[in-house]
């Protein structure tokens, strides 16, 4: 038999006597008229359940072409600075092959999203934008920046890499193998504009491998940084230097769960 | 696991890379190329090395065990002229892009195909650089004329 001293015996009496006034309280009582004018522990207002959200075919492809757009319209702004000038004075034509080019993978992708039932998409990531290219933009163009020109190679660089890799990745991701294909048939040519600017970057065969900044040891531009396609983050460093002479590195990744242009999602 | 399909086209693919390594190696040892040249020689050399190593674990017991030695010999004899290298690496480059895409469309295996789209888009990479040492023509470093081998 156990036992139970009369101080515990209290102590456990006012505990179940706590417990019963808070379920008390949340609960309505029986024979009791609700009239809402008490608000009450539990009560919510109602909500509205959000729209399933499949990662599907579909959404993968809208989203391949939403950056598609992000890349036209990185280009059209590029070109619109008027800065490709002197030694990138032939960035304008290449701007220009690359922005055309990205427009006919956004129709190929917007054909393919429509022969699966899908609506196309034909606008650029807003998220990637506000995330990545947006502020991107805004510490090339600042005025301080003496460096506007190459930082803007630099930023299309990085837009040409995070396609690159979004086509790779998704590759896993399609179920259709002829899609996989189709994706790869893009990739590949977003991995050879890379690749081009690398060289505008940091030209010379001796830059076509990974070579590394004597004074900090970081990695230099590389037309071609790997054996493999890389899944990694992408460094893009823009904008005037800092007091210490550092600039910014924005990091930018390839689209996740919440940059998805799932099928309810239009322009 | 990959199915028996996958596996005949996952083989194929290293026997085409065997080969692409064979050639990168045979122009490494004859020493025409010097300097900066021969560094992206054997940094080509080196990925494809990686290619058919990576599709050598993946297939395990059915790995290829044998290079492709018809795409070897071509490319062995369109390189008897050595003004000839960068022209003849970009066209078997660009085979193996268009080569690998094409197998991707049979390939049942998300991983495998995944593993194919990696090295594809390095491959082009390679196109492209490898298209700059031959013309300043944009769209040739671009655009892929090359058709695929007919796979298995």
């Amino acid at each position: 038999m156990s036992q139970i001293s009369r101080r515990e015996l209290l102590r456990l009496s006012a505990t179940s006597l706590a417990s019963g006034l808070v379920l008390a309280a949340c609960g309505k009582q029986s024979g009791v008229q609700d009239d809402g004018a008490i608000a009450r522990l539990g009560e919510a207002p109602s909500t509205t359940a959000l729209a399933e959200a499949e990662v599907n075919d579909v959404v993968l492809l809208r989203t391949a072409s939403s950056l598609e757009y992000n890349a036209i319209d990185t280009y059209t702004a590029a070109l619109g600075l008027g800065v490709f000038k002197g030694d990138l004075a032939a960035a304008t034509e290449i701007a220009k092959r690359f922005r055309e080019d990205h427009q006919n993978h956004a129709d190929a992708v917007n054909s393919l999203v429509r022969a699966l039932g899908g609506k196309e998409y034909r606008c650029a990531n807003t998220r990637i934008n506000d995330l990545y290219l947006a502020p991107a933009l805004a510490l090339i163009t600042d005025e301080k920046n003496p460096n506007v020109g190459i930082d803007v190679v630099a930023l299309a660089h990085a837009l040409e890499n995070l396609a690159a890799q979004t086509y790779q990745g998704v590759v896993e991701l399609i179920s259709d193998p002829k899609l996989r294909a189709d994706a790869i048939r893009i990739g590949q040519q977003e991995s050879r504009h890379a690749a081009l600017l690398a060289q505008v970057l940091n030209p010379g065969l001796a830059a076509v491998g990974p070579t590394f900044d004597e004074t900090t040891g970081k990695p230099k531009i590389a037309a071609i940084p790997g054996a493999f396609g890389s899944q990694t983050n992408i460094q893009l460093t823009v904008g005037a230097p800092k007091d210490d002479g550092s600039r910014t590195t924005l990091l930018l990744e390839t689209p996740s769960l919440n940059s998805l242009i799932y099928e309810g999602v239009s322009c | 696991m990959l199915n028996d399909a996958d596996s005949k086209l996952l083989a194929f693919a290293q026997a085409l890379e065997l080969a692409i390594r064979d050639i990168y190696a045979t122009l490494v040892d004859r020493g025409t190329k010097t300097g900066d040249e021969l560094a992206i020689l054997k940094l080509m050399h080196s990925h494809h090395v990686a290619y058919e190593q990576s599709l050598n674990g993946m297939l395990s017991k059915k790995a290829a065990t044998s290079r492709n030695d018809e795409v070897f010999t071509q490319t062995f004899s369109a390189l008897s002229d050595p003004t000839k290298t960068w022209p003849v690496l970009l066209e078997l480059e660009n085979t193996a892009v268009a080569t690998h895409t094409a197998l991707v469309e049979k390939i049942e295996s998300p991983t495998a195909a995944s593993l194919i789209a990696s090295v594809v888009m390095v491959e082009a990479r390679h196109a492209a650089i490898i298209s700059t040492l031959v013309t300043t023509n944009l769209a040739q470093a671009l655009d892929n004329p090359a058709t695929a081998l007919a796979a298995p």
